[in-house]
């Protein structure tokens, strides 16, 4: 009997699975990360998991219709440089555009800094005998003498996987497709990433990085996920299994296998998808999904329901040009450790990360971390830490703030809520950036608090955003794996017509999106039964401009005897909601085509809390605020839905601590979630 | 008598103004029309005090840094009746501003009666009027063909825009629709950044923002002084050239008598050459910020860039040299050149006293513009090259950065995508890549040059515009390092013997299927080259970087 479905997160220091049943209840299980093979971290939890539900291993696997896992193994294999090695077979005459990587260079005032080695050094860049012009007609036809001569360089080198990208292919694949199968046959053991297949639009900057960045990540990800499969099939899994991809929607094996490159942002994408998910619980459209771990702080936007989605992004220095959710990352966290030096007070971005830890940890920091300050303001409590599995070190914490205090001139206390103030603000930094670079208000929106450290920061930071609500749900800590149970599966493809868009008449456009849907819906028809549902959007400027926005084409006539002007219309009011102006009488540019095939899955329901026998009263504890005072301490298990409690106060739970202030008000919702509706207010004067 | 600002509360008001000019740079990059503004970043944010003192900048380009207190100076000096809601504009090189194209606006910001700062939004124009587009015009022979000047103005007078005074300077530019988009975010940008100054004082009080902001003056200037106090005490000197002026005069010397002291810094420029009849003049405000750019690459990358950090450093130099021209005379080249030979000439001289932090030179900017008519569509077309980017120049940190621009950019500065200047131009390019041996040898090896093949594929003849330097003098080596290959740009031309393109012509006639042969200098080398790894040769040999040939 197929009942259960299971969402799988593999994290640096935990693998988090959630299972939902038929009725919606929910079982947790948390086991560690077993990065040299996460495969067998992922057996394990399965383990525990099904010991959770009284069941074997094998019996939770056979029970099991779905599984859903995001996997950090690209992620991991491009941060820490243990990718592919990866020869690029290149247009002759351009074989440097990765290295270029178009004149840009970070930070304008460090001169003294060595480029960063690129992924395909010089050697293995391999110029072949091609050249295609940008209408796509042929200008130097496929060199065989060249391509021998390409491939027999491949060989000699000992690349595992090669990325083939020529200019212009976006617009005529033909040499491309040649030389594939030329590998195919010459070195048939050799992964092959292909531009036009990988990312079939013009820019070959972002062409080729991404594909190079696929060719690398490639063969470790094809690698992991057949063990994976094999281990769960051999298991008794008879279902699917399937993989979230950067741009929050799922895929089969084969297809993350293939688009590789799709899978860096695996991982934090179930954050992004539990949040649109608790945005449709709550009836909440407008949120910012703020996730704070150790080391980094996640943020993303959850406009109308629906995720940002981004093609400007990369990660580790590599530009990978796939449509990505828009998550920032800022370095702050619980273990950013604070330092005065030159007369400067500063907190972060350097972290003690997870060795030595801070210092209350007692693995032997002894720099004062925001986790320390946090402990000696009363936040935290040392014994009930992670559900008391983690004693903290009050003694240690002391010690290190009192190595900083004297030096800023100020007491122990000041000293903390020093660290704890700043370390907000670099967090509200990057939600201000967050936000405003899409022209966006924060102060509409209303912030979910995840991760296990974001809780005693999440009001302060709303409050200097001028943020008026906080929710904090009780999955918090395992919201990635519980959101990839809502994920759809999701195919995206897309075209590069670059023209004035003028040019272009109503058929035209209707045959460049028609044979865009029609290869999109076939390939989702592949994947489920569910019938696919079409979003369309093109990227589209001005004749000036140089950065194309994305216009969603959805809702719009498409039989309309007047379609391209329609489009026009949308873009101009696209145009002038992101940059507060439209020019009607220029001219508009046509750049990329994009359709999504989206096969949508029944969302997984939760149950509402269940409803505590009697409330126990609150504990309580003196914490630093403007002055030590005491606040009672609430358990957010035992509190009962539609309970309102006024800050100050302070709510634990097994993995996260939330701190409201003076004058919130937070109410538990019907899940037993934290609802915060923040004090109104000027700002955050005289607040943490 | 207040409370001293405690450490904390000073790091708070840092950041909120960090992200204040962080903000607005974001506002202007995604409100602005223009291209070199919404796609190179062309512009700059500042934040100062009412004695011009710099608080805050976003970074956006160096060259920008040190000149915004200058330009601040010059409406303080014109302007003694400002209240809330005024905005000012100017850009006149003598009158505190570098050159025609960067229009600067001004938006004073109050605490009740008492105005304390001035946010500021620095943005070079796509044109500013003058006898060509875009105003480089190596044919200048004053600052009146250069383009329209605007001493200090006012635009707004108490929240209510001058409309009149828009439609006269719109009307000067060649493009006044845009002119006025761009004006339009260079205002909404530095009133935001007002907003967001006034909600801080509503926070702290303006009093404990202005506090904060000395201390973070002190505290700047601190590790500023710590860093110099390193330096070996001394006077050194350092020269750097210009290839030409373009009428006539070569090798103009850019000299710089550098004196450390403790941690005091003083620059002197008066023995540099004198002025020029061309566009390569610098104004003051240029001179005075090349001079702080310089100072600033020397110093630690996380520095901030305030007032304090320059307190170290004292300039002089004489009126009528070619580093501060006198008015009237032509100066649109100045903010690349002589500006890459003002921070050079610097950095050679402090390389004696910092040997391990002054860094080899960065390539120097060349400029092509072709204009003509795409066959494929009948119009007229302006394309500008940003291609072929110069090498930055090898440090005690490693080698340099390949195609990543000059000494004013350093990488700041983007080119576009080879396909879609094929789509859009009727152009191709044959070939660009590094261009092997253009870095200069050294312990650490200069950055690559580029080549670059570009095939012009109009049906009627077209024309071309140069403007720039560096085809005499390459990237300087540093302690032993090698000089790198300057830049070489030829017209090649069916039936014609190669053209050797200047540096500053203009009404170059291109014909169709002629190519433009660019071959763009490398930065310089550090060390001597004897000292440089085996391997690291090896791996310079295998990866064609260095051909092999004529090593020594």
């Amino acid at each position: 009997m197929t009942q259960f479905r299971i969402g799988i997160d593999v994290g640096g220091t935990f693998t988090d699975l959630v299972a939902i049943d038929r009725d919606g209840a929910t079982v947790f299980a948390k086991s560690p990360s077993t990065p040299a093979d996460p495969s067998l971290g992922v057996l394990a939890g399965l383990e525990e998991l099904a010991g959770r539900l009284g069941l074997g291993l094998r019996a939770l696997l056979a029970g099991t219709e779905r599984i859903v896992h995001g996997t950090t193994v690209a992620t991991n294999a491009l941060l820490e440089r243990k990718g592919a090695r990866v020869a690029l077979l290149t247009t002759e005459g351009h074989r440097d555009v990765l290295e270029m990587r178009e004149g840009l260079k970070d930070d304008r005032y460090d001169l003294r800094s060595p480029p960063p080695a690129p992924l395909v050094p010089r050697a293995l860049r391999i110029g072949v005998r091609e050249r295609l012009r940008a209408d796509g007609s042929v200008a130097i036809p496929l060199d065989d003498a060249s391509l021998d001569a390409a491939v027999a360089r491949v060989r000699e080198s000992g690349a595992t996987s090669v990325a083939v990208c020529y200019l212009h292919a976006y617009r005529n694949p033909a040499h491309e497709i040649a030389t594939v199968e030329r590998l195919a046959r010459d070195l048939p053991e050799v992964s092959v990433s292909r531009s036009s297949d990988v990312l079939p639009q013009i820019k070959e900057y972002e062409r080729v990085s991404t594909t190079v960045v696929n060719a690398y990540v490639g063969p470790a990800v094809q690698r992991y996920l057949a063990r994976l499969e094999h281990r769960l099939r051999e298991g008794g899994l008879s279902g699917s299994l399937f993989i979230i991809l950067s741009h929050g929607g799922m895929a089969p094996v084969e297809e993350a296998g293939r688009l590789a490159a799709a899978t860096v942002l695996s991982g934090p994408a179930g954050g992004v998808a539990g949040a649109r998910l608790c945005a449709a619980m709550l009836g909440i459209p407008d949120l910012i999904p703020f996730d704070v771990g150790g080391t980094s702080t996640d943020i993303s936007l959850i406009v109308d329901g629906q995720a940002a989605l981004s093609g400007a992004r990369g990660l580790a220095g590599e530009r990978i040009a796939l449509r990505s959710l828009d998550i920032a990352s800022v370095a702050a966290g619980g273990g950013s450790l604070a330092s005065f030096a030159d007369g400067r007070f500063q907190v972060g971005p350097e972290s003690a990360g997870a060795v030595p830890g801070p210092a209350c940890y007692g693995g032997g920091g002894t720099r004062p971390a925001v986790t320390d300050a946090n402990l000696l303001l009363g936040y935290l409590d040392p014994a009930t830490f992670l559900g008391g599995r983690k004693r903290l070190d009050q003694a240690a914490a002391e010690a290190a703030v009192d190595a900083l205090a004297p030096r800023l001139g100020l007491s122990r206390d000041e000293t903390a809520l020093g660290i704890h103030r700043l370390i907000n603000l670099r967090m509200a930094d990057g939600i201000r950036l967050m936000t405003l670079r899409r022209g966006v208000d924060p102060r509409r929106f209303a912030l979910l608090s995840f991760g296990g450290a974001a809780g005693l920061h999440a009001v302060a930071v709303a409050r200097e955003l001028e943020i008026p609500r906080v929710v904090v749900p009780t999955v918090a800590s395992v919201l990635s794996a519980w959101g990839m149970l809502a994920s759809d599966l999701r195919y995206e493809v897309s075209r590069t017509h670059v023209g004035e868009s003028a040019a272009v008449d109503d058929e035209g456009l209707r045959a460049i999106f028609s044979d865009l849907e029609a290869r999109a819906g076939a390939r989702l028809r592949e994947w489920t039964d569910a019938p696919p549902r079409i979003e369309r959007s093109a990227e589209m400027r001005y004749g000036e401009q140089v950065f194309e926005i994305d216009v969603p084409l959805d809702d719009l006539a498409w039989d309309a005897p007047d379609l391209v002007a329609r489009v026009h219309e949308r873009f101009h009011a696209r145009h002038e909601e992101l940059f507060t102006y439209a020019s009607r009488d220029q001219e508009v540019v046509f750049v990329n085509a994009r359709v999504a095939a989206v096969g949508a899955v029944p969302a997984a329901s939760l149950r509402p809390a269940e409803i505590p026998a009697a409330a126990p009263s609150p504990g309580e504890r003196r914490i630093f605020l403007d002055g030590w005072r005491t606040v009672p301490v609430h358990r957010v298990e035992a509190l009962v839905p539609g309970t309102t409690v006024a800050g100050p106060a302070l709510f634990e739970a097994e993995t996260t601590t939330v701190l409201a202030g003076e004058g919130d008000v937070v109410t538990v919702n019907r899940y037993g979630w934290l609802d915060i509706a923040l004090r109104p207010g000027e700002g955050a004067r005289g607040e943490t | 008598m207040p409370r001293p600002v405690d450490p904390i509360t000073r790091s708070v008001v840092e950041h909120r103004l960090s992200s204040i000019v962080t903000e607005m740079g974001e506002a202007m990059l995604r409100t602005s029309y223009s291209q070199i503004l919404n796609s190179s970043r062309d512009f700059s944010i500042g934040i100062t005090d009412v004695e011009g003192r710099l608080v805050a900048q976003a970074d956006h380009i160096p060259v920008h840094v040190g000149a915004l207190p200058w330009a601040t100076r010059a409406v303080e000096e014109r302007f003694r009746d400002v209240v809330p809601g005024d905005v000012f504009l100017m850009n006149d090189p003598y009158h505190g501003g570098s050159h025609l194209p960067d229009l600067t606006a001004f938006v004073p910001v109050f605490d009740g009666e008492a105005r304390l700062f001035w946010t500021i939004v620095r943005a070079h124009q796509s044109d500013i009027g003058g006898s060509t587009y875009g105003a480089y015009n190596p044919d200048a022979r004053d600052i009146w063909t250069e383009g329209l000047r605007v001493p200090p103005v006012r635009l707004a007078e108490a929240g209510r825009l001058r409309e009149d005074l828009i439609d006269l300077l719109a009307l000067n530019t060649r493009n006044g629709r845009d002119f006025r988009g761009d004006l339009a975010a260079m205002v909404g940008a530095a009133t935001l950044g007002e907003r967001r100054m006034r909600k801080l004082f509503a926070e702290f009080g303006g009093l404990v923002v202005v506090q904060a902001v000395d201390g973070l003056f002190d505290a700047a200037e601190q590790r500023a002084r710590a860093i110099v106090s390193t330096w070996a005490d001394g006077v050194y000197e350092g020269e750097a050239f210009l290839d030409d002026d373009g009428h006539g005069r070569e090798d103009i010397r850019i000299h710089a008598r550098v004196t450390v002291a403790g941690s005091d810094v003083e620059v002197d420029l008066s023995a540099s050459d004198p002025q020029s009849t061309s566009f390569v003049n610098s104004s003051h405000a240029n001179m005075q910020s090349a001079c702080a750019m310089a100072f600033a690459y020397l110093l630690d990358p996380d520095v901030p860039k305030n007032a304090g950090a320059f307190r170290p450093l004292t300039v002089k130099a004489r009126e009528g040299t070619i580093v501060w021209s006198e008015p009237g005379r032509p100066v649109t080249m100045c903010t690349s050149h002589p500006s890459d030979e003002i921070v050079e000439a610097i950095v050679k001289a402090l390389s004696q006293a910092c040997p391990e932090r002054a860094m080899a030179g960065w390539g120097r900017r060349f400029r092509i513009a072709i204009q003509g008519e795409d066959p494929r569509t009948g119009r007229g077309f302006i394309w500008h090259m940003f291609h072929a980017r110069p090498g930055g120049g090898a440090s005690s940190g490693g080698d340099g950065w390949s195609s990543a621009g000059e000494w004013h950019t350093v990488g700041g500065l983007k080119f576009g995508s080879v396909e879609f200047a094929e789509v859009r131009f009727p152009l191709h390019f044959r070939r660009h890549e590094f261009l092997p041996d253009s870095g200069g040898d050294g312990q650490f090896r200069g950055g690559l040059g580029a080549a670059l093949d570009l095939v012009v594929e109009t049906a009627a003849p077209a024309l071309a515009n140069t403007a720039g330097d560096g085809i005499r003098y390459g990237a300087p080596g540093m302690q032993g390092g090698r000089d790198a290959a300057p830049h070489a740009y030829r017209l090649l031309s069916e039936g014609c013997a190669p053209r050797v393109l200047k540096t500053k012509e203009t009404g170059i006639p291109v014909r169709p299927g002629d190519v433009f042969e660019v071959r763009s200098g490398g930065g310089g080398g550090w060390g001597p080259p004897e000292a440089r790894d085996p391997a690291a040769r090896e791996r310079d040999r295998a990866e064609g970087l260095v051909s092999g040939r004529g090593e020594g």
